[in-house]
Protein backbone atom coordinates (compact mmCIF):
# COMPACT_ATOMS: atom_id res chain seq x y z
CA UNK A 1 0.00 0.00 0.00
CA UNK A 2 0.92 3.30 -0.77
CA UNK A 3 -0.19 6.74 0.71
CA UNK A 4 -0.53 10.01 -1.53
CA UNK A 5 -1.02 13.26 -1.00
CA UNK A 6 -4.61 12.91 -0.65
CA UNK A 7 -4.37 9.71 1.84
CA UNK A 8 -1.70 12.31 4.24
CA UNK A 9 -4.73 14.52 4.33
CA UNK A 10 -7.84 12.16 3.96
CA UNK A 11 -7.81 12.84 7.81
CA UNK A 12 -9.50 15.18 9.64
CA UNK A 13 -7.38 15.59 12.14
CA UNK A 14 -4.03 16.03 9.59
CA UNK A 15 -6.32 18.90 7.80
CA UNK A 16 -6.58 20.61 11.22
CA UNK A 17 -3.30 20.48 11.64
CA UNK A 18 -2.35 21.93 8.40
CA UNK A 19 -5.29 24.62 9.15
CA UNK A 20 -3.20 25.49 12.38
CA UNK A 21 -0.05 26.24 10.74
CA UNK A 22 -1.61 28.58 7.90
CA UNK A 23 -0.72 30.64 10.97
CA UNK A 24 3.16 29.94 10.49
CA UNK A 25 6.13 27.94 12.27
CA UNK A 26 5.10 27.08 15.47
CA UNK A 27 6.40 24.57 18.38
CA UNK A 28 3.67 21.31 19.14
CA UNK A 29 2.14 22.72 21.79
CA UNK A 30 0.72 25.54 19.76
CA UNK A 31 -0.25 23.54 17.31
CA UNK A 32 -2.52 21.24 19.92
CA UNK A 33 -4.13 24.31 20.85
CA UNK A 34 -4.74 26.31 17.89
CA UNK A 35 -6.15 22.69 15.76
CA UNK A 36 -8.30 22.17 19.36
CA UNK A 37 -6.76 18.61 19.21
CA UNK A 38 -6.06 16.00 21.89
CA UNK A 39 -2.15 15.72 22.32
CA UNK A 40 -1.94 11.90 21.95
CA UNK A 41 -1.24 11.26 18.38
CA UNK A 42 -0.72 14.67 17.10
CA UNK A 43 3.57 13.45 16.44
CA UNK A 44 2.63 10.50 14.35
CA UNK A 45 0.75 12.87 12.47
CA UNK A 46 2.79 15.30 12.23
CA UNK A 47 5.77 12.40 10.96
CA UNK A 48 3.03 11.31 8.63
CA UNK A 49 2.70 15.04 7.06
CA UNK A 50 6.20 15.69 7.30
CA UNK A 51 6.65 12.24 5.31
CA UNK A 52 4.34 13.20 2.84
CA UNK A 53 6.02 16.79 2.42
CA UNK A 54 3.04 18.71 3.88
CA UNK A 55 5.35 19.83 7.20
CA UNK A 56 9.21 20.65 7.80
CA UNK A 57 10.73 20.95 11.12
CA UNK A 58 13.83 22.74 12.31
CA UNK A 59 15.72 22.29 15.79
CA UNK A 60 15.52 25.82 17.71
CA UNK A 61 17.57 25.10 20.68
CA UNK A 62 15.32 22.84 22.34
CA UNK A 63 12.49 23.65 20.79
CA UNK A 64 11.61 21.93 17.19
CA UNK A 65 9.44 23.95 14.72
CA UNK A 66 6.76 22.92 12.22
CA UNK A 67 6.14 24.81 9.08
CA UNK A 68 4.34 24.18 5.89
CA UNK A 69 5.61 23.31 2.84
CA UNK A 70 4.33 24.29 -0.62
CA UNK A 71 5.20 21.49 -2.50
CA UNK A 72 2.41 18.98 -2.44
CA UNK A 73 -0.13 22.10 -2.11
CA UNK A 74 1.13 22.84 -5.78
CA UNK A 75 0.67 19.22 -6.74
CA UNK A 76 -3.27 19.09 -5.55
CA UNK A 77 -3.40 22.76 -7.16
CA UNK A 78 -2.30 20.82 -10.24
CA UNK A 79 -4.06 18.27 -10.25
CA UNK A 80 -7.80 20.39 -8.98
CA UNK A 81 -7.05 21.97 -12.36
CA UNK A 82 -6.94 18.61 -14.69
CA UNK A 83 -10.13 17.60 -12.73
CA UNK A 84 -11.90 20.92 -13.73
CA UNK A 85 -10.87 20.52 -17.38
CA UNK A 86 -12.28 17.03 -17.43
CA UNK A 87 -15.16 18.92 -16.81
CA UNK A 88 -15.33 22.03 -18.46
CA UNK A 89 -14.82 19.58 -21.26
CA UNK A 90 -17.44 17.36 -20.19
CA UNK A 91 -20.38 20.16 -20.12
CA UNK A 92 -19.15 21.56 -23.38
CA UNK A 93 -19.94 18.23 -24.99
CA UNK A 94 -23.11 18.91 -22.58
CA UNK A 95 -23.91 22.27 -24.30
CA UNK A 96 -23.08 20.52 -27.39
CA UNK A 97 -25.69 17.77 -27.08
CA UNK A 98 -28.46 20.33 -25.89
CA UNK A 99 -27.80 21.96 -29.71
CA UNK A 100 -28.48 18.74 -31.43
CA UNK A 101 -31.95 18.37 -28.89
CA UNK A 102 -32.78 21.74 -29.62
CA UNK A 103 -32.24 21.63 -33.62
CA UNK A 104 -33.96 18.36 -33.83
CA UNK A 105 -37.23 19.97 -31.99
CA UNK A 106 -36.85 23.24 -34.35
CA UNK A 107 -36.87 20.66 -37.54
CA UNK A 108 -39.77 18.63 -35.96
CA UNK A 109 -41.66 22.02 -35.54
CA UNK A 110 -41.30 22.94 -39.05
CA UNK A 111 -42.45 19.86 -40.48
CA UNK A 112 -45.28 20.22 -39.23
CA UNK B 1 -14.27 24.69 12.36
CA UNK B 2 -14.44 23.85 8.61
CA UNK B 3 -12.18 21.40 8.28
CA UNK B 4 -14.48 18.50 8.73
CA UNK B 5 -15.45 19.77 5.38
CA UNK B 6 -14.52 17.90 1.94
CA UNK B 7 -13.13 20.18 -0.43
CA UNK B 8 -15.93 20.67 -3.39
CA UNK B 9 -15.87 22.24 -6.71
CA UNK B 10 -19.05 24.22 -8.00
CA UNK B 11 -19.42 24.63 -11.88
CA UNK B 12 -22.17 26.80 -13.16
CA UNK B 13 -23.75 27.13 -16.59
CA UNK B 14 -26.09 28.97 -17.97
CA UNK B 15 -28.04 27.24 -21.20
CA UNK B 16 -30.80 28.76 -23.50
CA UNK B 17 -32.55 25.89 -23.55
CA UNK B 18 -36.07 23.94 -22.16
CA UNK B 19 -35.54 22.46 -18.63
CA UNK B 20 -37.02 19.31 -19.61
CA UNK B 21 -34.21 19.00 -22.88
CA UNK B 22 -31.59 19.52 -19.43
CA UNK B 23 -32.95 17.40 -17.60
CA UNK B 24 -33.29 14.29 -19.85
CA UNK B 25 -29.90 15.27 -20.79
CA UNK B 26 -28.75 13.27 -17.12
CA UNK B 27 -31.99 10.94 -16.70
CA UNK B 28 -32.37 9.25 -19.90
CA UNK B 29 -29.97 5.98 -21.36
CA UNK B 30 -29.51 8.28 -25.19
CA UNK B 31 -29.28 11.76 -22.90
CA UNK B 32 -26.38 10.38 -20.90
CA UNK B 33 -24.38 8.80 -23.27
CA UNK B 34 -24.29 11.60 -25.98
CA UNK B 35 -22.18 13.65 -23.25
CA UNK B 36 -20.54 11.60 -20.30
CA UNK B 37 -17.66 11.09 -21.68
CA UNK B 38 -14.49 11.71 -20.62
CA UNK B 39 -12.64 12.89 -23.55
CA UNK B 40 -11.81 9.54 -25.02
CA UNK B 41 -14.45 6.71 -24.09
CA UNK B 42 -18.07 6.64 -24.31
CA UNK B 43 -20.69 5.46 -21.94
CA UNK B 44 -22.28 2.31 -22.89
CA UNK B 45 -25.20 2.53 -20.37
CA UNK B 46 -27.12 -0.44 -18.91
CA UNK B 47 -29.20 0.70 -16.75
CA UNK B 48 -30.67 4.49 -15.62
CA UNK B 49 -33.22 4.55 -13.20
CA UNK B 50 -33.78 8.03 -12.44
CA UNK B 51 -35.76 7.68 -8.90
CA UNK B 52 -34.28 7.89 -5.51
CA UNK B 53 -32.52 4.69 -5.04
CA UNK B 54 -32.41 3.95 -8.99
CA UNK B 55 -28.95 2.70 -10.28
CA UNK B 56 -27.19 4.34 -13.38
CA UNK B 57 -24.66 1.59 -13.81
CA UNK B 58 -22.19 1.99 -17.61
CA UNK B 59 -19.60 0.60 -19.06
CA UNK B 60 -16.55 3.41 -19.63
CA UNK B 61 -15.58 2.31 -22.65
CA UNK B 62 -11.99 3.47 -24.85
CA UNK B 63 -13.46 5.04 -27.54
CA UNK B 64 -10.12 6.25 -30.21
CA UNK B 65 -7.36 3.96 -30.83
CA UNK B 66 -4.94 6.43 -29.11
CA UNK B 67 -7.02 5.22 -25.70
CA UNK B 68 -7.43 2.05 -26.72
CA UNK B 69 -3.55 2.26 -26.55
CA UNK B 70 -2.66 3.86 -23.91
CA UNK B 71 -5.07 1.91 -21.70
CA UNK B 72 -2.77 -1.33 -23.17
CA UNK B 73 0.18 0.43 -22.69
CA UNK B 74 -0.94 0.79 -18.92
CA UNK B 75 -1.79 -2.57 -18.30
CA UNK B 76 -5.56 -1.38 -18.12
CA UNK B 77 -8.78 -2.84 -19.71
CA UNK B 78 -10.25 -1.06 -22.14
CA UNK B 79 -13.04 -0.83 -20.39
CA UNK B 80 -14.38 -0.56 -16.66
CA UNK B 81 -18.08 -0.89 -15.23
CA UNK B 82 -18.99 2.00 -12.93
CA UNK B 83 -22.47 2.17 -10.99
CA UNK B 84 -23.61 4.77 -9.29
CA UNK B 85 -26.92 5.31 -7.47
CA UNK B 86 -29.55 8.42 -7.27
CA UNK B 87 -29.23 9.32 -3.64
CA UNK B 88 -31.86 12.22 -4.44
CA UNK B 89 -33.77 12.61 -7.67
CA UNK B 90 -36.59 15.75 -7.22
CA UNK B 91 -37.65 15.98 -11.25
CA UNK B 92 -36.23 18.89 -12.98
CA UNK B 93 -35.12 20.57 -9.56
CA UNK B 94 -32.15 18.47 -8.41
CA UNK B 95 -30.50 15.23 -8.21
CA UNK B 96 -28.01 13.43 -6.78
CA UNK B 97 -26.00 10.34 -7.85
CA UNK B 98 -23.66 9.00 -5.45
CA UNK B 99 -20.46 6.83 -6.38
CA UNK B 100 -19.07 3.99 -4.18
CA UNK B 101 -15.27 4.01 -4.54
CA UNK B 102 -13.94 0.81 -3.51
CA UNK B 103 -11.33 0.15 -5.81
CA UNK B 104 -8.38 2.44 -4.08
CA UNK B 105 -6.18 0.17 -2.11
CA UNK B 106 -5.54 1.19 1.73
CA UNK B 107 -8.69 3.69 1.26
CA UNK B 108 -11.68 2.50 2.88
CA UNK B 109 -15.36 2.13 0.97
CA UNK B 110 -16.72 5.50 0.49
CA UNK B 111 -19.14 7.30 -1.35
CA UNK B 112 -18.58 10.66 -3.52
CA UNK B 113 -21.43 12.44 -4.65
CA UNK B 114 -22.28 14.46 -7.68
CA UNK B 115 -24.78 17.20 -6.69
CA UNK B 116 -26.81 19.05 -9.72
CA UNK B 117 -29.02 21.39 -8.89
CA UNK B 118 -31.53 23.03 -11.88
CA UNK B 119 -33.42 26.51 -12.40
CA UNK B 120 -35.34 27.84 -15.11
CA UNK B 121 -35.18 31.44 -15.58
CA UNK B 122 -36.60 33.63 -18.70
CA UNK B 123 -35.98 30.70 -21.22
CA UNK B 124 -32.76 29.56 -19.82
CA UNK B 125 -31.68 27.09 -17.78
CA UNK B 126 -28.73 27.37 -14.88
CA UNK B 127 -27.54 23.84 -13.92
CA UNK B 128 -24.98 23.90 -10.77
CA UNK B 129 -22.67 21.39 -10.59
CA UNK B 130 -21.11 20.61 -7.05
CA UNK B 131 -18.43 17.92 -7.27
CA UNK B 132 -16.11 16.48 -4.34
CA UNK B 133 -13.39 15.38 -6.03
CA UNK B 134 -10.93 13.81 -4.13
CA UNK B 135 -10.48 10.08 -5.11
CA UNK B 136 -13.24 10.66 -7.47
CA UNK B 137 -13.60 7.68 -10.45
CA UNK B 138 -12.31 10.56 -12.81
CA UNK B 139 -9.28 10.94 -10.95
CA UNK B 140 -8.37 7.27 -10.75
CA UNK B 141 -9.00 7.39 -14.37
CA UNK B 142 -6.89 10.11 -15.18
CA UNK B 143 -4.03 8.66 -12.86
CA UNK B 144 -4.26 5.41 -15.23
CA UNK B 145 -4.08 7.65 -17.95
CA UNK B 146 -1.19 9.51 -16.57
CA UNK B 147 -2.94 13.19 -16.45
CA UNK B 148 -1.14 13.54 -13.07
CA UNK B 149 2.12 14.22 -11.89
CA UNK B 150 3.73 12.05 -9.81
CA UNK B 151 2.14 12.46 -6.56
CA UNK B 152 4.52 11.72 -3.59
CA UNK B 153 3.97 8.26 -2.60
CA UNK B 154 4.60 7.30 1.19
CA UNK B 155 4.82 3.94 2.83
CA UNK B 156 2.45 1.96 4.56
CA UNK B 157 3.60 1.58 7.71
CA UNK B 158 2.23 4.88 8.26
CA UNK B 159 -1.17 4.52 7.61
Amino acid sequence: MQLDVFQALADPTRRRIVEALLAGEQQVGDVVLRAGIHQSGVSRHLRILSEAGFVSMRPDGQRRLYALKAGPFQELDEWLRNYRALWDARLERFEAALQRKNQKSKDRSKRK
Amino acid sequence: MSTDKKAKIVIERTYQAKLEDVWDLWTTKAGFESWWGPQGFRADVAELDARVGGALRYEMVADTPEMVANMKKMGQPPSHSVTSRFRECQPRERLVLTNIIDFLPGVAAYENDIVVDFRAAGGKVTMTVTLAPMHSEEFSAMQREGFTSQLTKLDARFG
